[in-house]
């Protein structure tokens, strides 16, 4: 039930849309609890021989108001219920939604997408239900109990009120018993469909073993096995479910031979009319709805609460980079490092330590190293991922704290190792940071990446659909798009995260050289682990297990004859082995 | 994926026809539930009857004798319980035919999938596949558990209750059929009307999901690019249009489905008042059937109510069922005939090429022989073709130019399970599943223990089986964790060895091997060649440098050709390719000490 304390806030917002639902509820239960007791009427002055035509006419036309009021207010109550259930929905999408947006890179590697996403499909769907058939199925099973209950005993009979309700409370203790025990067979059913999926998974994926081996006619039995422990389970759930109807079928029908037993008794006392055991019968049947809503009420309140808790939560984590900093433009794109030391955050091991360089404006910087040395680390606190209080970056002089972040991106282009590409199209994906962009410039830009040609060369050019509903493009090709869009920024700074990786030397030189004639004056800084990439670079760091192992530029690196110059040694070699000599 | 969102706006009545033909083959439980639904409507319809009775013949008149009423009272007792009884009994046997028919359509679907060519699945993303085999199966599912015991039942149960009505009074059962054909006609309009509504939000939420989805992956860049407010916008707009779309079915809703059900209900209980009451201006009526009556009345709209409710899970087994039909139609992979089985494990390719997309050759004009007991091997960089040798010798699939020939006939032609048990192939990293050490070898097939022990022996793990505290029933645990990864290539050796190949390939996926590995592997080939024609696929050269001869693959065609000796005396790729794997070996080496 926690979970309507914990959506007071939205009640309060929209308490009259709740306020009308409610007075609705109210009016179309009075309304729908009158037709039994006229139906009581008419029967009785049936009876007593003291109907006329004239109040014939009048119940008649009583009756069918009834109906029409009861069906246009039903109407009414489900569009006011609902609009405020589904809008509850749309927005806490909308505040998930926003929350992400505000999130530092390192919250997604916490929170996996699979799990965002269910939180954001299943957990609003749940909250939602219960601040809609939630409220329907407490406040309106609530009205009709009382209702229902107040006519049998003060309008009809108490004593017959008495006797028919006897097997009520059994057929609550079946529904009690009936649902828990089906809620553990259906978590069951639910576990061996899991393991069937698995198993199919595992099949599919290791079709070939399956082929090379002939074993096709085992892997059937071993999935009948699971099969068959599904429909099992199945079984078990059908077993239990099938006894609801009967259980609900026995108790109401001995409810109602009560009734008409003790009540027809009544009638032949002179204790009750015919017409008003009729009415009473009537409202017997009023009284299963409650009952059903009072246990698919439960189950609501249980899944919103656990539903609201989980999104809460999320709602709740904060970004580990503060925004606090107050400078809005970067003058000269010069960049000092000096880092003493960096952990990231839970954990011990030391990931960065004993860096310090100045790159001035203008100037490249490579950054190189064996996998693991660091070059990620130093990226990520250079475009302020995380924090470290034994760090210490400056862009023209000013620390990357004291930045607005949006400066800092405005900053700062990047081009990172998977380049994503959303569905859309190629242009609009080039002019990501700048929806605005004319097509003259978004090819420019394509053009220095050394893509132009490529995208003319498609069919619908800059607008063919990219991402996962459209064309799939090679691995260099994403890589370059990638390339065009940070280019389009024309940010003072531009990091490359070995964003060369899958396109070929040729390319990556061609790439290299239209980047150094288009970007004089401004800072470039190269991750990568090919080399080449690197050669031109007026200076180059290089990582060894997180710190800085040497420093210079590359003719100075490989007339040092260290870790650099076997590195460049035997990536030349690898080149040749590629290209078949 | 777009194909997951598309419903045609007309029921597929082939597919319905064909799925409820599955029903066929349990005639005995379908007719014993049909009787116990008879049985069971029956004696649920008949208690009002009794009801009536007592009113109209017991308290009207005043007229009280204990037997008549015990027995009436002791029938009233005795339907209910034969209701309540027999309807149990009748959903248990529908459910048992419903689930054994799902049963028998995924064994169907699993044994066509698994058995279809292997370039069906280089198309086909595995998620796609599994979901046909388990989703689309269930959605089937609640066809035969919820939608057509739904129907049948209800459907009886009205007829019941109108042959009931027409029995106590014709002419009253008159007025309620006004009832019947309207409801139907209001459930048809509500069914045309609502469905593109319902799949209306289901797309934009769809969309929703997907934009979502990517925004999660994208983040990144989304802020990194500063557009966080943009696709907040975008996202909101979205957003909106599904609330619309909800709101647009809530207002169907409350037209046409319920509030306008429970609308004809009052006027039918409306005009039975009208029609008892103007009959008793006019005569004698009968109290009891009209108690009777609106017990009936409120009676039959759940079922209609209910039976619209399921229409559209009706709707999405039928396009459940038309994909798993589709799969199954198509077919299995089908095979040449085959005319020969292996003998010696002579292996030839005849000037063989291949190419996966018809555009760009893998393989170009391999032309190679190997002799029956030989050891050759095949290197080459990634993107060589190696593989592709590999799964052209296993015919998964066929050559466009030339012939892949064993024993002189091509590997079309070779009876399949001859080939299988012929050609046997040592991955590198090979599945050990939980079970003990003979079931790991024998894989399910059956092999007496001296087969067993024999391929052990080969395999040069039999002395170590045997140190096992139960010898060859010793349980491994998932993935081997009790052994070395040395003694799990062997054992997994073992499991090929035991059907007694005459080809052993030898599929080395990386380079990333351990010494203990490579030193056990190359010990054991030594001692099959000669008995066995071994072709192994290498990354690491110092694994094959034994080879009676090796083969240079690069870009799809040989470049070189010989053993070991006489490929490193040429300054060639050969040489080049070894000398690089020492230097990274150095390279790991240096990493690792530093360390």
């Amino acid at each position: 039930m926690n979970v309507f304390f914990a959506l007071g806030w939205y009640f309060k917002l929209q308490w009259r849309k709740y306020a009308t639902a409610i007075t609705l509820f109210v009016l179309v239960d009075l309304l729908e609890m009158s037709l039994p007791l006229i139906t009581g009427l008419i029967i009785d002055s049936v009876v007593s021989r003291t109907l006329t035509t004239q109040s014939l006419v009048g119940y008649g036309v009583l009756i069918v108001g009834i109906a029409i009021a009861v069906y246009i207010l039903r109407f009414l109550w489900r569009i006011t219920l609902f609009s405020a259930s589904f809008y509850l929905a749309e927005l806490m999408r909308q505040r998930l939604y926003h929350h992400l947006t505000r999130m530092a890179p390192g919250f997604f590697q916490k929170y996996r997408t699979g799990d965002l996403m269910a939180r954001a499909t299943n957990d609003i769907s749940a909250v939602e239900m219960a601040a809609g058939e939630g409220v329907l199925s407490a406040i309106d099973g609530l009205m009709t109990s009382i209702f229902v209950l107040t006519i049998m005993t003060f309008i009809i009979d108490w004593k017959l009120t008495l006797i028919a309700l006897l097997p009520f409370p059994i057929m609550a203790w079946f529904f009690k018993t009936i649902g828990s025990r089906l809620h553990n067979s259906f978590r069951d059913a639910q576990e061996r469909f899991s393991e069937l999926n698995d198993r199919v998974q595992e099949s599919i994926a290791g079709i070939r073993m399956i082929k090379s081996f002939g074993r096709e006619k085992a892997e059937d039995v071993a999935f009948l096995e699971i099969a068959d422990r599904a429909a099992e389970a199945n079984m078990s759930v059908a077993k239990t479910d099938s006894l609801y109807d009967p259980a609900i079928f026995l108790t109401v029908g001995t409810s109602y031979f009560l009734c008409v037993s003790a009540g027809g008794y009544m009638v032949y006392t002179g204790d009750l009319t015919l017409g008003m055991l009729t009415s009473f019968t009537m409202y017997l049947g009023y009284l299963i709805w409650p009952m059903f809503a009072y246990g698919w009420l439960m189950n609501i309140a249980e899944r919103g609460g656990a539903a609201w808790n989980r999104i809460s939560q999320l709602l709740e984590v904060s970004s580990p980079v503060p925004d606090t900093g107050t400078v809005t433009g970067v003058t000269s794109p010069d960049i000092s490092i000096a880092i003493d030391r960096f952990q990231y955050p839970d954990t011990d091991a030391v990931a960065l330590y004993d860096i310090d360089l100045r790159v001035p404006a203008g100037q490249t910087l490579g950054v190189v190293g064996h996998t693991g040395s660091g070059k990620s680390t130093l990226l990520h606190l250079l475009m302020r991922h995380y924090d470290g209080p034994e760090t210490q970056i400056a862009i023209s002089g000013v620390k990357l704290q004291d930045y607005q972040l949006s400066a800092l991106r405005d900053a700062m282009a990047i081009v990172p190792q998977d380049a994503f590409l959303f569905t859309a199209t190629i242009a609009e994906n080039i002019a990501m940071g700048c929806p605005d962009a004319e097509i003259a410039d978004i090819r420019r830009a394509a053009d220095i990446a050394d893509i132009d040609a490529d995208i003319m060369s498609f069919r619908d050019s800059y607008e063919t659909l990219v991402g996962e509903r459209g064309v799939t493009l090679s691995g260099g090709q994403k890589q370059r798009i990638a390339i065009a869009r940070a280019l389009l920024l024309d940010a003072p700074i531009l990091i490359l995260d070995d964003a060369l990786s899958a396109v070929d030397v040729g390319t990556e030189q061609r790439i290299l050289r239209h980047l150094r004639d288009a970007r004089k004056g401004k800072t470039t800084v190269i991750v990568s682990h090919r080399l080449t990439a690197v050669e031109h670079a007026d200076q180059i760091l290089v990582l060894h297990q997180g710190h800085q192992s040497e420093t210079g530029k590359h003719r100075a690196l490989i007339n040092a004859d260290g870790w650099y110059k076997r590195l460049y040694e035997y990536q030349t070699l690898e080149r040749a082995v590629e290209s078949g000599k | 994926m777009n194909q997951e969102n598309e419903v045609p706006k007309k029921l597929n009545f082939q597919v319905l026809m064909r799925l409820l033909a599955y029903t066929r083959a349990y005639p005995k439980l379908l007719l014993q539930g049909g009787v116990l639904l008879l049985l069971s409507t029956f004696a649920e319809v008949s208690a009002p009857i009794l009801v009536k009775t007592f009113l109209d013949d017991y308290v009207m008149p005043g007229y009280f004798p204990t037997s008549d009423l015990a027995l009436l009272a002791g029938l009233y007792i005795v339907l209910h319980l034969l209701s309540a009884l027999t309807g149990y009994m009748k959903s248990m046997r529908f459910n048992r035919v419903a689930f054994s028919i799902v049963r028998t359509i995924r064994a169907q679907v699993f044994a066509t999938v698994t058995r279809k060519s292997l370039d069906y699945f280089d198309h086909r993303p595995t998620g796609s596949l599994v979901s046909r085999i388990t989703n689309d199966t269930e959605a089937i599912k609640e066809l035969f558990v919820q939608v057509l015991p739904v129907f049948i039942q209800n459907i009886v149960l009205i007829i019941g209750i109108f042959i009931a009505m027409a029995y106590l009074d014709w002419r009253l059962m008159l007025v309620c059929l006004f009832f019947l054909p309207t409801v139907t006609g209001v459930m048809v309009l509500y069914q045309r009307l609502s469905t593109p509504r319902f799949h209306r939000a289901r797309s934009v939420l769809s969309r929703i999901n997907a934009s979502l989805n990517e925004s999660i992956q994208g983040m990144k860049i989304i802020q990194l690019m500063n557009q966080q407010k943009r696709f907040n916008q975008d996202f909101t707009g979205t957003s909106m249009d599904h609330y619309a779309a909800r709101m647009a079915n809530v207002r169907m809703d409350g037209m046409l489905l319920r509030p306008m059900v429970d609308l004809l209900k009052i006027l039918t209980l409306g005009g039975l008042l009208m029609y008892f009451g103007w009959s008793s201006l006019n005569g004698v009526v009968e109290i009891g059937v009209m108690y009777a009556f609106i017990n009936y009345l409120t009676r039959v709209t759940e079922p209609v109510v209910e039976m619209t409710q399921r229409l559209s899970l009706l709707q999405q087994a039928i396009v459940a069922g038309d994909r798993v039909f589709t799969i199954l139609d198509d077919g299995v992979e089908t095979i040449e005939k085959p005319r020969a089985s292996l003998s010696h494990g002579e292996i030839f390719f005849d000037h063989v090429s291949f190419s996966y997309d018809g555009k760009k050759d893998v393989l170009s004009n391999i032309h190679h022989r190997i002799r029956p007991g030989q050891f050759h091997a095949v290197v080459g960089h990634t993107g060589s073709g190696k593989s592709t040798l590999m799964s052209l010798l296993l015919r998964f699939y066929a050559p466009r130019r030339g012939n892949v020939m064993i024993d002189n006939t091509p590997v079309q032609y070779i009876e399949a399970n001859s080939l299988r048990k012929g050609v046997g192939i040592v991955q590198q990293d090979p599945f050990i599943f939980a079970g003990s050490v003979r079931e790991n070898i024998c894989l399910g097939d059956d092999y007496s223990q001296a087969q067993i022990e024999a391929a052990a022996k080969q395999a040069n793990i039999h002395d170590f089986i045997t140190t096992l505290p139960e010898g060859y029933d010793t349980w491994m645990s998932e993935r081997g964790a009790n052994l070395s990864t040395g003694q799990r290539q062997l054992l997994t050796l073992a499991r090929t060895l035991v059907h007694e190949p005459k080809v052993l390939i030898l599929d080395e996926a990386t380079a990333n091997i351990d010494s203990e590995t490579e030193a056990v592997i190359q010990k054991a080939l030594n001692a099959l060649r000669g008995k066995i024609t071994i072709f192994a696929i290498a990354h690491r050269l110092s694994t094959i440098q034994d080879a009676d001869e090796i083969v240079v693959l690069h870009q799809g065609q040989i470049v070189q050709k010989g053993d070991h000796r006489s490929l490193m005396a040429d300054e060639g790729l050969y040489r080049h390719m070894y000398e690089l794997q020492q230097r990274s070996d150095d390279f790991d080496a240096l990493e690792v000490s530093a360390t």
